[in-house]
């Protein structure tokens, strides 16, 4: 068999470097662009700036968006050339689509198809024939994207090494320079690769997932070739094959039928309808003829010629339009930019201003651009990037676990900004399978239970008429379970039939028991299936009531027709004359059902009189020589794909949450309002116009429009509408139903709720969904229902199919911005702290407080579990009880959280840890007062008996030495209050103590990570030189106790005066 | 109340807010500072980790430790000159004489504070003559300097409470520091004699009590570098409790310096 695992594996793979083939801004690929953005790009810019001033004020404005490397420009270039491609592809996709409406094979008889294809039914082509149409068509597979080899990924993802190579020359050249530098260099280096590696093993990992899971079996097809039939890949087919389907085979691509017997296709998956998928082909000229490739044929078996392989199939049109569809950033990724810039535009102004001052006070340049590095080293948040995607992937776990499957690491975000979910009906909001709901006979409806399970039916099954009616749900079917199910509960067993008698069949097996063995016992002796001409369907069977000699006829159908056959209505068991006002109340009750979206089905019975059918009578079917009016009608049955129990709540939630559920299917209106009623999306005290024009009984058009809540627009309406319309209609309506829509219109739905500056979630699983999964902010898509090409489009994966879990999405989704906006201001916090040493040294001239890679000690060793740590913060406060956050107002760093956490919590932390350094030299020898404008003298090599306060001298080492003494001690500072800084973080508006100190284990495993680095930094690694770290003594651990315990203090009052004074200016300036 | 005055009345808290905010910080970091300078006496420091072993150094003081001596060229070393004398004046016998006390030599000079602060503390005279043909006192050639002879002083760095040489008496040496730099030195006479430096000048007290301390010194005078010629000079200490073989500090207990006489 072919080897891989099908178009399928291919999409996934074209999923990855979305945009197909085209290398720049795959959005999977965010993090390694952010890490692009981050330090290191601006890092060398700068570098290249110090050579080159005259480019001073260019590479100004292009840091400020920073987004934008150095390959800037040519990426924009790129996009322009994508969009209009992408433009050229759409287009073409809309003329290919409109061709293969008007596809006419089905219209040609056999013998001008082989003519047309060069082909013969009989003898199929030969292997000649086939192989040269392969190598001409190409196999029959959808052409996967063309994708970068992983290996050019990688190092594409850090062209920021490029930057240290820069820098690495730029020291070269001065070889006077000492070795701390090139410690520095191997070290940011090391961190870039790391980081590289980090992002680059994250994506390849979660790219695995998704490899495993959309693993299929190779597609084998039965095809005849040169008279014989042989299996082949399918793969391998080519037009004008001749292909034989069995029941339960995929169909291998767009087949005419020939002949069939008893086959019948399942075309949900494309056209995302359950109801009108069930298609009959008795007739092999009939008009609905042509198979879809990726159907599947449940039952039956067909032969028919291949009409179109590989790309040109209507699946393979639909996918190519999926994958067409351009992926908008997501939300984080935006907010992430927004934050790099951010921090890159307070370090580079900061870094230019200092520079400025440093040449003024006359500094060398070379030293000039020491402090500069030094500065973007402190402000950049190295570690930063790594913490994202473990917070990221670390809540993607948690949602696997609750069946949320994220492909997409970003996306697990993106469903805590969502504002509008727009879902599919059959199989997301609805079990996807046909249940009987209501029952009408005694001229009364009764509740059919349409749980999962079936297990509680709890309607009146005294009546006699209830007897025959079960009777004729039993027989009148030709559904059967398929063998070797014992074990399983009913309701999952397989069964081989169409959906409606499915239904009835496990409707009646649930009530009745062993539906089998009662078919057995009323033995059927003719039968007429069901036809689209007839309407109807009838059986023939003996009774299991030894006494009684007569034939039991059944039938079952539309139910007009049914009624029309009959003369007799039975009530409470008795027969009955049909009279005007029984025909009156079945016609209330037909309708009734019918407005609620259900399918109804009329049964009747007759019991053929022995004398004139003796057990011997020979029944034919095709002269009828039976009766078939004056029957004896019983009774009513609907069925309706019935919705998920969950379904209801979750949709609650997502109203509490203040998230808009729009329901798009291309399912009937009726039928969609129903269930859009059943679940809440339409919530039960709201009217749609029509409702309240009926209700008024006034025209549609004289109602006023603002009293609607809820609203309906089928896909006709849709088309008629301009954007404005629909922005309009959008905005108007909160409760909205779209019916009868197409994928592309799908698309035009998503685009209209995505222009509300709204974060839109779309779920669904047909290969008709997939455009607008993947146009969506966030597409869902379902996997025990859903089609490979839908969770190849999708970002999330609903393993259980459950809507409600989108709902656990959402919450995580919106736990983890607020941990993420936690995170961010504990990482930024400690930068003022690591930035303050190098403005003091350029001012006031003291020794160098902390050095550059210290400060990556900090970054990347002590703060990063920490940081991490605050991933599993518990929510503060019922986060689904609030409005989703607005894209553009609510950012994930705004202004509170930069000045609070620079200028309040971070100089607390400068002061905190000046103190354990000014210390450190007061007890060594060198006062305070000593310190400042000792720089020059200090670095001097030739210094070798420079005084202290104390009148002893120091050697250049042993000064070198006591810096470094200090920056560990500074370095211990600062990691002490990040302590506190941690604690602080992890509420924003509670008390710690309202929120339980000791609740978040990982906090703690976060101190003492903090903690036990430090550590070894100090003992174990003290002696170390090209570390810069010393042993320290004991006490100096202790010296910013007092400024964490502020620290905290602080915060506190700060929650506090927030809870107090909601609205307050306290409030609006100090909570972010 | 218009937008405009609420404004400015949420402008003026904030800056009221920021003025509390940033004076309570600079008084909460000006108590710690202080608080933290109790815990450091006047007089000697709480810890000298670092000062284990004084490291060495020369004078005249230049950028690169070189010792560049144009003879023609009279500015090359005249600002060595006057910095030496400037160096040298508090030697002058005639100020050690009246700060100073004669001591008994080959002892340290130890002033215990025996529970009373002994406060302040005598130094011992160490007198320019002692110094010799490097003295500089009514010398023509300013310290050799003019006649391509230089003096260069060599002086150990003052460590509080640190007892030189562990009670054994020490000297200084210099050789050149490869064999080309020995051949190049030539011969040099030491000031006092084989660059002993006495115990008695040990232990210092520190800049608070030891006020009028004078350090020993040694001075080198190179009589025969060859000239044109950039010479290696190495001086060590040689004391028993003074490790000189420190990988990391090439100026523990030595110093290392260029000397180069130019003439034409």
């Amino acid at each position: 068999g072919r080897p891989g695992s099908g178009w399928a594996a291919r999409e996934a793979r074209r999923d990855r470097s979305a945009g197909g083939g085209a290398p720049p801004d795959p959005p999977g690929d965010m993090l390694c662009t952010a890490s692009e953005n981050l330090p290191w790009a601006n890092i060398a810019r700068l570098l290249l700036f110090q050579k080159t001033p005259e480019i001073y004020s260019v590479e100004l404005s292009g840091t400020e968006d920073v987004g934008k490397t150095d390959t800037g420009d040519g990426k924009e270039k790129y996009r322009g050339l994508k969009d209009k491609r992408l433009e050229l592809k759409k287009n073409h996709q809309k003329e290919e689509l409109k061709k293969e409406v008007d596809l006419e094979d089905h219209k040609l008889s056999i013998k001008e198809l082989e003519r047309k294809y060069g082909t013969n039914i009989v003898t199929g082509l030969s292997s000649t024939q086939a192989a040269e149409l392969l190598a001409r068509n190409g196999p029959n597979a959808l052409t996967p994207p063309k994708e970068t080899p992983e290996i050019v990924k990688f190092p594409q993802a850090d062209g920021a090494i490029l930057c240290w190579i820069a820098y690495g020359i730029q020291y070269f050249n001065d070889k006077s320079s000492s070795l701390d530098s090139v410690y520095l260099g191997c070290v940011l280096a090391l961190v870039v690769i790391l980081t590289g590696i980090f992002a680059y093993y994250q994506e390849a990992k979660s790219t695995n997932i998704m490899a495993s899971f959309s693993k299929m079996i190779p597609q084998q097809a039965l095809v005849i070739r040169d008279s014989e039939k042989k299996t082949v890949p399918a793969e391998q087919l080519v037009v004008g094959d001749i292909v034989e389907i069995k029941g339960g085979d995929k169909i291998p691509a767009d087949i005419r039928l020939l002949s069939t017997q008893g086959c019948k296709v399942d075309n949900s998956s494309l056209t995302g309808n359950l109801t009108p998928s069930l298609r009959t082909h008795d007739n092999p000229l009939e008009a609905e003829n042509p198979w879809n490739k990726m159907s599947t044929s449940p039952v039956g078996t067909a032969t028919g010629m291949v009409i179109n392989t590989g790309d040109r199939t209507i699946i393979g049109q639909i996918a190519s339009l999926a994958s067409g569809v351009g992926h908008e950033k997501t939300p984080i990724a935006i907010e992430i930019e927004h934050f790099v810039h951010i921090v890159a535009g307070v370090a580079v102004s900061i870094g230019i201003l200092f520079f400025i001052i440093a040449v003024s006070m006359k500094y060398y340049v070379l030293d000039s651009i020491i402090f500069l590095i030094g500065i973007i080293v402190a402000n950049v948040p190295e570690g930063l990037l790594a913490t994202v995607t473990v917070t990221l992937s670390l809540t993607a776990k948690r949602m696997a676990k609750k069946n949320c499957l994220v492909k997409n690491l970003e996306a697990v975000e993106t469903l805590g900004s969502t504002s509008i979910i727009c879902s599919d009906k059959t199989g997301t909001l609805t079990q996807n399978r046909m249940t009987v709901a209501h029952l009408w006979f005694d001229n009364q409806i009764f509740v059919a239970d349409t749980s999962e399970d079936h297990s509680n039916q709890v309607f009146d099954q005294s009546s006699g008429t209830w007897a025959s009616l079960s009777k004729i749900i039993t027989l009148c079917n030709r559904a059967e379970f398929r063998p070797g199910q014992e074990s399983v509960p009913i309701m999952k067993k397989v069964v081989v039939g169409d959906a409606s008698e499915t239904a009835l069949l496990k409707f009646s097996e649930v009530i009745l028991g062993d539906v089998m063995e009662i078919r057995k016992r009323n033995r059927k002796v003719a039968e007429i299936p069901f036809n689209s001409t007839n309407k109807f369907q009838l059986s023939i069977h003996e009774t299991d009531d030894p006494s009684d000699k007569r034939f039991l006829m059944v039938m079952k159908g539309a139910p007009e027709r049914v009624l029309e056959k009959c003369s007799t209505i039975m009530v409470n068991g008795q027969e009955q004359p049909l009279d005007d006002s029984t025909a009156e109340a079945f016609h209330t009750a037909y309708m009734e059902l019918g407005g609620l979206g259900e399918r109804v089905l009329g049964f009747c019975h007759l019991y053929l009189p022995a004398d004139k059918f003796p057990e011997t009578y020979s029944f034919d079917v095709d002269t009828v020589n039976f009766p078939t009016s004056n029957l004896c009608f019983v009774g009513l049955l609907s069925m309706i794909d019935p919705p998920r129990s969950t379904v209801p709540d979750a949709v609650t939630k997502c109203r509490s949450a203040g998230i808009k559920v729009i329901m798009v299917t291309g399912d009937h209106p009726i039928t969609a309002k129903a269930i859009a009623k059943s679940v809440g999306i339409i919530s039960a005290n709201s009217e749609t116009v029509e409702d309240i024009a009926k209700r008024l009984n006034i025209p549609v058009e004289q109602v006023s429009k603002r009293d609607a809540k809820a609203a309906v627009v089928t896909g006709m309406e849709l088309k008629d509408m301009s954007p404005e319309q629909l922005d309009e209609l959008l905005t108007d309506y909160s409760e909205i139903v779209f019916a009868r829509t197409s994928p592309q219109q799908k698309l035009i739905i998503v685009e209209g709720c995505q222009r509300q500056d709204a974060v839109v979630a779309v779920t669904g699983d047909g290969v008709n969904d997939s455009p607008a999964l993947k146009k969506a902010d966030i597409g869902i898509a379902m996997g025990i229902a859903g089609s490979d090409a839908a969770k190849n489009a999708a970002d999330m994966v609903l393993l259980d199919d459950n809507f409600a879990s989108i709902v656990t999405g959402v919450e995580e989704g919106r736990l983890i911005f607020d941990n993420l906006k936690k995170t961010i201001a504990y990482t930024l916090t400690k930068n003022i702290a690591e930035l303050c040493p190098f403005l003091i040294y350029i001012i006031a001239g003291l020794p160098l407080p902390i050095g550059t890679i210290t400060i990556l000690f900090i970054d990347l060793g002590t703060d990063i579990i920490p940081s991490i740590a605050l991933a599993y913060e518990k929510a503060e406060s019922d986060i689904m009880n609030r409005k989703p956050r607005h894209k553009k107002k609510d950012r994930l760093v705004n202004a509170p959280l930069a000045i609070y956490s620079y200028l309040h919590i971070g100089l607390m932390q400068a002061l905190g840890a000046f103190v354990v350094y000014f210390t450190v030299y007061a007890q060594e020898g060198f006062r305070p007062s000593a310190l400042i404008n000792l720089r020059v003298e200090w670095e001097k090599d030739s210094v070798n008996d420079l005084e202290d306060s104390y009148g002893q001298e120091w050697t250049q080492y042993q000064r070198k030495y006591l810096e470094w003494t200090g920056y560990t001690a500074f370095f211990v500072g600062i990691m002490i209050q990040q302590i506190a800084d941690l604690i602080i973080r992890k509420t924003r508006r509670n008390s710690i103590f309202q929120q339980g100190l000791f609740r978040n284990k990982v906090i703690w495993v976060g101190i003492a990570s903090q903690i036990i680095i430090a550590l070894i930094l100090s003992y174990g690694l003290g002696s170390v030189s090209a570390l810069n770290f010393t042993m320290l003594r004991p006490q100096y651990w202790f010296v910013a106790v007092p400024h964490a315990i502020l620290i905290w203090v602080y915060d506190e009052v700060r929650k506090l005066f927030i809870r107090l004074y909601p609205g307050s200016w306290w409030d609006k300036n100090m909570y972010y | 109340m218009s937008q405009a005055e609420g404004g400015v009345i949420t402008s003026a808290f904030i800056l009221l807010f920021y003025l509390v905010f940033y004076g309570f910080l600079t008084a909460m970091f000006t108590l710690t500072m202080w608080v933290m300078l109790q815990t450091v006496s006047d007089h000697t420091p709480k810890y000298q980790d670092r000062l284990a072993t004084p490291g060495l150094m020369i004078r005249p003081k230049t950028e690169n430790l070189d010792v560049i001596v144009n003879v023609s060229d009279t500015e090359s070393w005249d600002q060595h000159v006057q910095k030496l004398n400037k160096f040298l004046e508090p030697y002058n016998d005639s100020i050690q004489a009246q700060k100073n006390d004669v001591c008994r030599p080959g002892r340290y000079y130890e002033q215990p504070d025996n529970g009373v602060l002994n406060y302040p503390k005598r130094a011992c005279q160490f007198n320019r003559t002692q110094l010799g043909d490097c003295s500089g006192i009514g010398d023509p050639t300013h310290y050799g300097y003019s006649t391509g002879q230089p003096c260069v002083f060599i002086k150990m760095n003052r460590v509080i409470n640190f007892y030189a040489g562990a009670n054994q008496s020490m000297n200084v040496t210099c050789v050149g520091k490869r064999d080309e730099d020995a051949e190049n030195l030539g011969s040099f006479v030491m000031f006092p004699a084989n660059g002993n430096i006495d115990l008695m000048y040990f232990p210092y007290y520190g800049k608070k009590f030891h006020v009028n301390y004078t350090q020993p010194l040694v001075a080198v005078k190179f009589l025969n570098v060859t000239p044109n010629v950039e010479v290696n000079v190495e001086c060590r200490i040689n004391a028993a409790n003074i490790a000189t073989d420190d990988e990391r500090d090439k100026f523990a207990g030595r110093v290392a310096f260029k000397l180069r006489i130019n003439k034409t």
